[in-house]
């Protein structure tokens, strides 16, 4: 368990989630926690601050970190995130299988690789899973999103930019349901390590997907300004 | 038969998957791509002193080479554990790092030197090796046997035993023996299995039998026969070949109590013979106890001490059992009031977990294979922490890093 020591924490700007672009700090409806208090830090690294930075948190109330937070080598931000959309009916430990066995697989196909152009530049091959995974969604991410707005009784499909939020939100999506459209034959993590190699090289089904909705948004430009008005 | 092609199918598969892999040095030098060739050769043994070791001969190991990794050639891999012998997990381990190693650990090398120093004109001694899930007592098993193999010993080695009592490929009535079970396939599978492990070494020796085999009213292998001949005919005709390995092992028995070959017999998971029932169904749908099996009659037969120069290594594994029977790992609770007295004086081999030197060790075996990535300060402790030093969880840790 963590001790409380380990919980001091600031507020978190460089987080995918907690705080939107603009710099309004985002938080639930119904959470727990008035707005005021700060995010809790658990990494050992991002600890050792500035000391006017800890002197500012030494008065903030500071929230409890969760349970699944802890920092380990076997955590990252966005594979908890991927691994909480993967998760069906609550079975979280089938669902960090099925992502343990997708890295593994992910690691066999780049050590192949490696092993097979190892003459040349063998150490350009990534095998460190979870940064492809990373990359992949990185690369998954769109930019907008077409919002059906209706304008003088016609409903028309405007480009929304998306929040960083909801981008890596569809990006994780598009991976999951490319990887659960398969044979009923193959299993999730192998489908998925493909997804993931493929979306990692800017190929492959995910990144298509991302580029037709750029497409679509591109040729629908001229109705952008029903955004506002 | 189609089960069988599969068999040899899938050792012929492997073999193709080593030879795309030079061995060791070859492939550590390849992998070190910026340097030039030299500059290489040095790297090379400097690596060999860190935590691999240049002896591919178990013979030579000594608590020198202790928590070192060495590289089981090609070749022979694909003889001795062609069809079986090395945990399947552990097989995928090898395609990937396109090497076979080995860590010298000290069971191994206390079982190794208990068979160099044994007197083998004496009744054969029993080595038990027994310890918690995933300490390597297959592995460990595997090392020995890779000695037995490069030391002219004739291998009897049955690479997982349960398997014929938890899931037999086909089951029919013995046409010998009344209320008995055959495993027809199983046994025509084991029969390859010897072939392939020993054909060099009965090729060299000439190995006859010494009385007549009569399979049916034509079939017959008479006094004077080469032993392959008797392998081969089991092979051929399926049928009888459940038969054939009890009349090859009492063969083998005789043999080398006349001093003409040394045995090694390496069973892993031995306690299945032992386990209460298995999950084979008689014709009265009821459930079969081990020894009405008519493989486990010549396996016990081999085990007993009742003939000299050879040795015999058997597993008792928590696996090998099913549900409700998987308390404790050890051997007098696995074997069961029979299985212990049939082993009875036995020498007990205790496996572990890895010892702070061997973790390390794998740790750094696994980073140069690339197969850990990340680079933490801690990440050692952590893994530590989280296996407790246990190879096969260590194994499943690091495979999602």
């Amino acid at each position: 368990m963590l001790k409380r020591a380990l919980i001091y924490g600031k507020f978190r700007t460089n987080g995918i989630y907690g705080s939107f672009e603009n710099g309004t700090r985002w938080s639930r409806l119904m959470s727990m926690y008035p707005p005021h208090y700060a995010e809790p830090i658990f990494k050992k690294d991002s600890q050792n601050m500035e000391k006017y930075e800890l002197a500012k948190l030494s008065h903030v109330p500071i929230k409890a970190a969760l349970n699944s937070s802890s920092d380990t080598i076997f955590n990252a931000e966005l594979k908890q995130k991927m691994l909480a959309y993967i998760v069906k009916c609550g079975n979280s430990r089938l669902a960090r299988e099925l992502l343990t066995k997708t890295f593994e697989q992910i690691k066999r196909a780049q050590i192949e690789r490696k092993h097979l152009v190892k003459q040349d530049n063998g150490h350009a091959i990534c095998i460190d899973a979870e940064k492809l995974l990373i990359q992949a969604i990185e690369n998954s991410r769109p930019l907008l999103q077409l919002s059906s707005i209706k304008r003088g009784g016609v409903k028309y499909q405007v480009p929304v930019p998306l929040t960083s939020k909801k981008s890596y939100f569809y990006a994780m999506k598009w991976i999951l349901d490319a990887a659960k459209e398969k044979d009923r034959k193959i299993s999730l993590s192998s489908k998925l390590a493909w997804e993931i190699l493929d979306a990692a090289h800017g190929q492959g089904r995910v990144i298509k997907k991302k580029n037709d909705l750029h497409r679509l948004c591109e040729n629908n430009r001229a109705y952008a300004h029903y955004r506002w008005s | 038969m189609k089960m069988f092609r599969k068999h040899v199918g899938s050792i012929s598969r492997i073999s193709t998957q080593l030879q795309r892999g030079p061995p060791t040095v070859g492939s550590i030098a390849g992998l070190s791509t910026e340097a030039e060739a030299a500059p290489k050769q040095e790297r090379v043994d400097e690596k060999i002193t860190e935590f691999r070791t240049a002896i591919t001969n178990p013979g030579g190991h000594s608590p020198l080479q202790i928590a070192k990794f060495y590289t089981i050639p090609a070749e022979e891999k694909k003889r001795i554990f062609g069809g079986g012998g090395l945990p399947k997990q552990y097989e995928l381990q090898i395609k990937t790092f396109t090497e076979a190693c080995l860590m010298v650990r000290s069971p191994a090398l206390e079982l190794l030197q208990y068979i160099k120093q044994a007197d083998l004109s004496k009744p054969v001694v029993r080595y038990v090796l027994y310890g918690e899930n995933g300490v390597g007592k297959s592995l460990t098993m595997a090392h020995v046997l890779h000695y037995g193999a490069l030391h002219d010993f004739l291998l009897v080695h049955v690479p997982w035993a349960p398997n014929w009592m938890k899931r037999p490929k086909e089951t029919a009535n013995a046409t010998g023996q009344e209320g008995f079970i055959d495993l027809p396939f199983d046994a025509a599978a084991w029969l390859v299995h010897f072939k392939t492990q020993n054909a060099q070494l009965l090729q060299k020796l000439q190995l006859k039998t010494s009385k007549d085999y009569v399979w049916s009213k034509r079939e017959s292998t008479p006094t004077g026969s080469l032993l392959t001949e008797l392998v081969e005919h089991g092979i051929a005709r399926i049928k009888y070949a459940s038969e054939t390995i009890a009349a090859v092992i009492s063969e083998l028995k005789q043999l080398s109590t006349a001093g003409q070959c040394k045995v090694m017999v390496a069973i892993d998971g031995f306690n299945a013979f032992f386990h209460p029932e298995t999950r084979i169904f008689s014709d009265n749908k009821q459930r079969v106890t081990p020894d009405r099996i008519t493989l486990t009659q010549p396996f016990l037969n081999i085990t007993n001490y009742d003939w000299t120069n050879g040795v015999c290594i058997l597993s008792v594994d928590k696996i090998a059992m099913t549900e409700g029977y998987m308390e404790s790992y050890m051997p007098r609770y696995l074997l069961g009031k029979d299985g212990f007295e049939h082993l009875d004086p036995f020498v007990p081999v205790h496996v572990d977990n890895y010892t702070d030197k061997e973790f390390t060790n794998y740790i750094s075996y696994y980073v140069d294979r690339f197969w850990i990535t990340k680079t933490a300060p801690d990440l050692e402790d952590q893994l530590k922490f989280m296996s407790n030093k246990n190879p096969y969880t260590l194994m499943q840790l690091v495979r999602g890093l």
